[in-house]
């Protein structure tokens, strides 16, 4: 069983996809792991924290040679492994393979992206189509994703989640007690988790010019770190030029980690390695060298606009 | 990069020399210097410098601050260019009050959380940008020599079209680049996207300037400027400029049988054709020779080429 699984983590090292019964057969397995796992999981140093992916397969490769392998190095994943990327299928059954795995060396929590609807329209969805003829394998991919994590605990003292804060939660123990197998609302505390977004001009909260989506201040930041006794907030969610960004005095760090994002943003990644006693250390990398990706960069012709 | 194998031949036999250099690349062709730069998004300090200048505290998540296309034409000192402030300084200026998503429906119920501020900019980044443009002409001071003058270009209307029959025929293609000025996800509630692409043909140059927004289940908005110059062998080149706004909601678009997912809308060219026009204008580039000649009554007629300039690069 597992001599099968080390030969598709080979495979899917190579940037090759499963067949659509191993994917089956892995999701399976990743649900009966994930299913146990708290709404805000545990997690022990050291650790090496990692933000968004976006199915930048070969840029993740650049990751795991900058931060070492798993298992040997232990990560923890904050989610939007797919969409936009063009390699969003192997990205996530990767991760999810080695979740199988070595489920004490890797932590996988959910990103926004990690979500039907979102899916549909950002590229993972097409690209299982594309890949598989059929939709199956994105059926069983986002029935999974119910099952992701929505934070990590770091030692009690780093708190890691995809987006940010919410009005609804001022502890941790509300998060634990949010019914998270379900796919992500349009509101309410579990959609804040994975969308919200720290904001210098407000203090307090902040509502999105969209009529959705929240904003948080310094203040907010503050009163949350005391009242659950944390160092600071980990979080992924938005691109950052220098891969990552501290914010409101080192209460909150965003970091980023798909290089020359969207394949043309020209912006380093960055992953952040916390040691046994918690140090830190930002590890920046730039985009897999051309060469290096499967395919040859595509010249589009000239075109003949009007 | 975008290279293209262009035939040495059709470049000797329309005179034209392309070059190449660090980020830039063009063509050099009938008195004219065409060419694109292409960087990195902005750094976090240039945004703040941004975000200052422009006296906002927002800017799309990815500016290509450096990127630009260029059009020269050295006979006149006629400069026409293309970049992310100016066309950000027009989204200010506009400042459309903003689009609510489908989901501000539910959560207008929600319980508001003590102090709650709600911003109110335009996050779509709607810009009215057409381009800018500048005439460097020399300036005859009596005796003390002559000195450099830099104008902004002026725009009259026309009832010309844009030749599109000629601009259809498979001239060879001796420049083409496509360059990104800004982009937005709207925290994935769709796209903003402006960008602008040029070809060069023995005979002309063409280029589209496009602002592509799409408010997942709400918007769709297409604003293009196109821009047409027959190369001649006038000392004062001849352009076109149309430009063409169109705008539907999702609402409406299904109501005539399009599909509602958005996942239908990834290429503004399948449905820039099924979007109504809410603003159509045609403009010839107003020669300055002649304004010596006319009385100012012809000025009335004049839109004054809008002042976004960027006089810090």
């Amino acid at each position: 069983m597992s001599s099968d699984l080390d030969r598709q983590i080979e495979q899917l090292k190579r940037c090759e996809p499963l067949r659509e019964s191993e994917v089956k057969a892995l999701c399976l397995k990743a649900m009966e792991i994930l299913v146990e796992e708290s709404n805000v999981q545990r997690v022990d140093a050291p650790v090496t924290i990692c933000g968004d992916i976006h199915g930048q397969f070969y840029d993740m490769k650049e990751l795991f040679k900058v931060g070492g392998d798993c298992p040997k190095t232990n990560y923890l994943f904050l989610g939007d492994f797919v969409d936009r990327g063009f390699y969003s299928v192997e990205t996530f059954l990767l991760l999810l393979a080695l979740k199988v795995r070595y489920p004490d060396r890797i932590t996988l929590i959910r990103g926004n992206h990690e979500s039907r609807q979102i899916t549909q329209v950002y590229g993972f969805y097409d690209e299982c189509l594309r890949k598989y003829g059929s939709v199956n394998v994105w059926r069983y991919c986002t029935d999974i994703f119910d099952y992701l994590s929505l934070s990590a605990l770091i030692e009690n003292k780093i708190f890691s989640v995809h987006g940010g804060l919410s009005p609804a939660i001022s502890t941790l123990d509300q998060i634990r007690t949010i019914d998270r197998k379900q796919e992500v609302p349009h509101d309410g505390a579990m959609c804040d988790l994975l969308w919200s977004d720290p904001e210098d001009i407000v203090d307090g909260w902040g509502l999105s010019p969209r009529g959705a989506g929240f904003l948080f201040g310094g203040s907010v930041v503050t009163s949350f770190n005391h009242s659950n006794n944390i160092d600071y907030i980990c979080r992924a969610h938005q691109l950052v030029m220098e891969g990552y960004k501290w914010m409101f005095n080192n209460q909150i760090v965003t970091v980023w980690s798909a290089p020359n994002y969207c394949y043309r943003c020209g912006n380093v990644a960055a992953i952040l390695e916390l040691d046994g006693n918690l140090n830190k250390q930002f590890r920046v990398f730039e985009a897999a060298p051309q060469e290096s990706r499967g395919t040859p960069a595509k010249k589009p012709a000239p075109d003949y606009f009007l | 990069m975008m290279d293209l194998e262009v035939d040495e031949n059709d470049l000797k036999a329309a005179g034209a020399e392309l070059f190449a250099e660090d980020g830039r690349r063009g063509i050099r062709i009938n008195g004219w210097v065409i060419e694109t730069r292409r960087h990195s998004i902005l750094n976090s300090s240039t945004i703040q410098e941004w975000e200052q200048k422009l006296d906002t505290s927002h800017l799309p998540e990815m500016v290509f601050g450096e990127n630009t296309l260029i059009l020269k034409h050295l006979g006149s000192g006629t400069k026409i260019y293309f970049n992310a402030f100016d066309a950000l300084c027009g989204w200010k200026q506009e400042a459309l009050p903003p689009v609510e998503v489908p989901a501000a429906a539910k959560w207008k119920f929600r319980s508001k959380p003590s102090q709650q501020v709600i911003l109110d900019y335009d996050y779509t980044f709607t810009t009215p940008y057409c381009g800018s443009g500048t005439i460097e002409s020399d300036k005859d001071l009596d005796e003390r020599g002559i000195s450099k003058e830099t104008s902004d270009i002026l725009w009259e209307d026309c009832k010309d079209q844009i030749d599109v029959v000629a601009l259809a025929s498979k001239e060879p293609i001796l420049f083409y680049d496509e360059v990104v000025l800004f982009e937005d996800e709207l925290a994935d509630n769709g796209v903003s996207l402006l960008t602008v692409k040029v070809r060069v043909m023995p005979s002309s140059w063409f280029l589209l300037l496009r602002f592509w927004l799409r408010v997942d289940g709400v918007l769709i908005r297409l604003r293009e400027t196109r821009m047409h110059c027959v190369f001649g062998g006038n000392t004062n080149p001849i352009i076109l400029r149309e430009s063409c706004w169109r705008e539907s909601t999702f609402q409406a678009l299904s109501v005539i049988g399009h599909p509602f997912d958005s996942g239908a809308y990834g290429d503004p060219s399948f449905i820039s054709q099924k979007l109504p026009i809410i603003m159509h204008t045609t403009k010839k580039l107003y020669n300055l020779s002649c304004k010596k000649q006319n009385s100012l009554g012809k000025r009335k007629c004049m839109e004054r080429s809008r002042r976004f300039h960027y006089h810090s690069h």
